[in-house]
């Protein structure tokens, strides 16, 4: 496994992590009866901060351990890791970027959809946010199908 | 995926030069070592760049390293 592809893997749990706490989160303002603006706005910030920190700590993580692994398999103080981007994975990329485009895209009129049956803004605000992380899961799963079948 | 039309000998002249390891002919390219498995079994097309790349490394014509099946093509 390439260290790209262990990078998406890293990025794939953190952000499934992510959505399952966003999702923990609005079920229990649900049964609490506290679905109001004032904590869907607070778990919105908490979110949008958690996947920028994720995919940063993803990238140091992702080079640490693979530093770790290469040194112990070749025994140097200072393995040679490949985590330069061809145009193979240049191209992986900005496939797994289009679909992700095209899942939060379907997601945000899926989400401006309840509005037509008469919900109110936070629940449009609530899906948006869920199809954006969703959509995010989705294309990471799309790269590493690509760097599974080759491209 | 379906292969593409575009076939090729790297593995045979991989194998003429020395038995040059796939690793080998990444470094040399300037692209990673996975690209270079997808380009052999046909799963990947390389750019023209690439392609040009690794036929100077093996020193024949892009012909004798790529080659295009036509009839794959029209089924």
């Amino acid at each position: 496994m390439s260290f790209k592809q262990k990078n998406i893997m890293v990025t794939l749990v953190n952000f499934s992590l992510i959505l399952l706490f966003y999702l923990l989160r609005v079920s229990q303002l649900l049964r609490n009866d506290n679905f109001s603006s004032t904590p869907i706005f607070r778990l919105w910030g908490i979110i949008i901060v958690m996947a920028v920190f994720v995919t940063i700590a993803a990238t140091i993580l992702t080079h640490i351990v693979s530093a770790i692994i290469a040194a112990i398999r070749t025994g140097q103080k200072n393995p040679k890791i490949e985590d330069f981007e061809d145009e193979r994975d240049k191209l992986i990329d900005l496939k797994g970027t289009q679909f992700t485009y095209t899942a939060s895209s379907l997601g945000a009129f899926v989400a401006m959809l309840t509005f037509v049956f008469g919900q109110p803004p936070l629940v449009m605000f609530s899906l948006l946010i869920f199809f954006g992380v969703l959509a995010q899961v989705m294309g990471d799963i799309t790269r590493l199908v690509l760097y599974q079948r080759g491209f | 995926m379906a292969k593409s039309s575009i076939s090729n000998n790297i593995r045979t002249l991989r194998f003429m030069h020395s038995e040059m390891t796939q690793q080998d002919l990444a470094d040399k390219v300037g692209v990673t070592r996975q690209t270079i498995v997808a380009i052999e079994k046909a799963k990947y097309s390389p750019s023209l760049e690439v392609a040009f790349r690794i036929a100077r490394v093996f020193k024949s014509p892009l012909e004798a390293v790529f080659s295009y099946d036509e009839e794959e093509e029209s089924i």
